[in-house]
C-alpha cells in the first residue's frame, strides 16, 4: 500500500525533473561568456577599458635618476659658459660657443620633453604623445645641424647676439 | 520593488498595494505595466558599452580645478619658468632650422640689417621682450637648482626666493635692455 503510494506519489519525478532542470542549467553557466572575466565577490570585473588600474614603466636609471642628474648637471653648466660667452666673443673663442650652442640645445630639449610627458603621455594620448616625441627629436636633430652650420659659416650664435642688440 | 521606484512608480505601488484585495491585482498591472512601464535593453559588458560610456563621459562637465585655484608666487612662478623656457627655446629652435633650411635670408648681416633698420622704441621693446623672459628663466632656474640641493624647500623659503627672483629679474631686464 505505501509503497504503491511511494510509486504513485510525483515527488520522484519532481526529483528527476529539478534535477535534469539543474544540469541544463549547470550546462549554459559553462558555455557562456561570463568565465571570460576573472571572478571576484561581489560580481566579475571586466578587463580592458578606461576603470583598469594604472602601469607602471619598467624602472631604468637612465630615465630615471641618470636623466635627473644629467639635467640638473646640464643646467648648473649653463650659468659660467653663459656667462663666460657673454664676456668674451665668439670669433676668439668658436669652441666655448660651440659648447655653449650645444649645450643650449640639449637643455631645451629635456624642457620639451617634460612637457610632453606631462600634458601629452603616451598613456592617455597613444597615438599624438609619441608621434610629438619623435616629431621633437626630429626638430632638435635639425637645429644641432642648423647651429653648426651657423657658426661654421657664419659669425656664431654669441657674436649674432651681440651684433643684434647692440644694432 | 528597487527598479519600480526608480522608474517613479512608488507612489503607484503604495495605492495598489493598499487597495482592497479584490481590486489589487487589477490596480497594480494597470498602475504600474500599462501607465509608466519603460522599455529596457540589456548591453553586455564589452567595446559596445565602453563605447557609450565614453561617449557619456566626453559630455559630461568636470568641476572647476585649475580656473578656481587661487594664484600663487608658488605655481604662477613655476608655469612662469616653463613658459618663458619654452619661448626662448622656440625661438633658439626656430632660428635654426630657418637658418638650415633658408641660409641666405637668416645669415648674420641680413638679420642685423633688418635689426638696424626699425626704429628705436621698437628695439627697446624687442630687447626687454628678449631679455625679461631670459632673465627670470635664468635667475629662477638657480632658485631650482638650490632646491635640488635641499635649500629653502619651505613654504617660507620658497616664497623668500620667489620674491628675491622677482626683484632680481627686474634690475637684470632693466640692465640688459640698457646695453647699448
Amino acid at each position: 500500500m505505501s509503497t504503491s503510494l511511494l510509486v504513485r506519489s510525483s515527488l520522484p519525478r519532481a526529483l528527476a525533473h529539478r534535477a535534469a532542470l539543474r544540469s541544463v542549467a549547470v550546462q549554459a553557466r559553462a558555455n557562456s561568456t561570463v568565465s571570460e572575466h576573472k571572478y571576484v565577490a561581489g560580481g566579475p570585473i571586466p578587463k580592458g577599458g578606461p576603470n583598469d588600474a594604472v602601469t607602471f614603466p619598467p624602472p631604468s636609471p637612465t630615465h630615471g635618476s641618470y636623466h635627473w642628474v644629467f639635467e640638473r648637471t646640464l643646467a648648473a653648466a649653463l650659468v659660467p659658459l653663459t656667462a663666460a660667452a657673454f664676456v668674451t666673443s665668439g670669433t676668439n673663442y668658436p669652441i666655448l660657443d660651440g659648447v655653449l650652442g650645444l649645450s643650449l640645445i640639449a637643455h631645451s630639449h629635456i624642457g620639451f620633453d617634460q612637457c610632453i610627458v606631462d600634458y601629452l603621455h603616451p598613456r592617455k594620448f597613444p597615438v599624438l604623445g609619441p608621434a610629438t616625441t619623435w616629431a621633437l627629436r626630429g626638430a632638435t636633430l635639425a637645429a644641432t645641424v642648423g647651429i653648426f652650420q651657423f657658426n661654421t659659416n657664419d659669425i656664431g650664435l654669441t657674436e649674432l647676439i651681440a651684433k643684434v642688440w647692440t644694432a | 520593488m528597487l527598479s519600480h521606484k526608480a522608474l517613479g512608480l512608488s507612489t503607484a505601488l503604495r495605492q495598489a498595494a493598499f487597495a482592497p484585495r479584490t481590486l489589487r491585482n487589477n490596480a497594480l498591472l494597470r498602475n504600474t505595466i500599462a501607465r509608466r512601464s519603460v522599455q529596457t535593453k540589456t548591453i553586455p559588458a564589452g567595446p559596445a558599452a565602453d563605447a557609450i560610456l565614453n561617449q557619456q563621459r566626453i559630455k559630461r562637465p568636470s568641476s572647476p580645478h585649475f580656473t578656481i585655484y587661487q594664484p600663487q608666487l608658488t605655481w604662477i612662478g613655476s608655469i612662469a619658468n616653463r613658459v618663458t623656457g619654452v619661448g626662448l627655446s622656440v625661438l633658439l629652435y626656430g632660428f635654426s632650422i630657418a637658418y638650415l633650411v633658408a641660409p641666405g635670408t637668416f645669415d648674420s648681416t641680413h638679420v642685423i640689417e633688418v635689426v638696424r633698420d626699425l626704429p628705436e622704441a621698437v628695439k627697446y621693446a624687442g630687447k626687454f621682450i628678449l631679455a625679461a623672459p631670459f632673465s627670470f628663466h635664468a635667475i629662477n632656474g638657480l632658485r631650482h637648482l638650490a632646491w635640488d640641493t635641499g635649500h629653502f624647500l619651505t613654504v617660507k623659503g620658497a616664497y623668500v626666493t620667489g620674491y628675491l627672483v622677482l626683484g632680481a629679474t627686474a634690475v637684470s631686464s632693466v640692465a640688459l635692455t640698457l646695453i647699448k
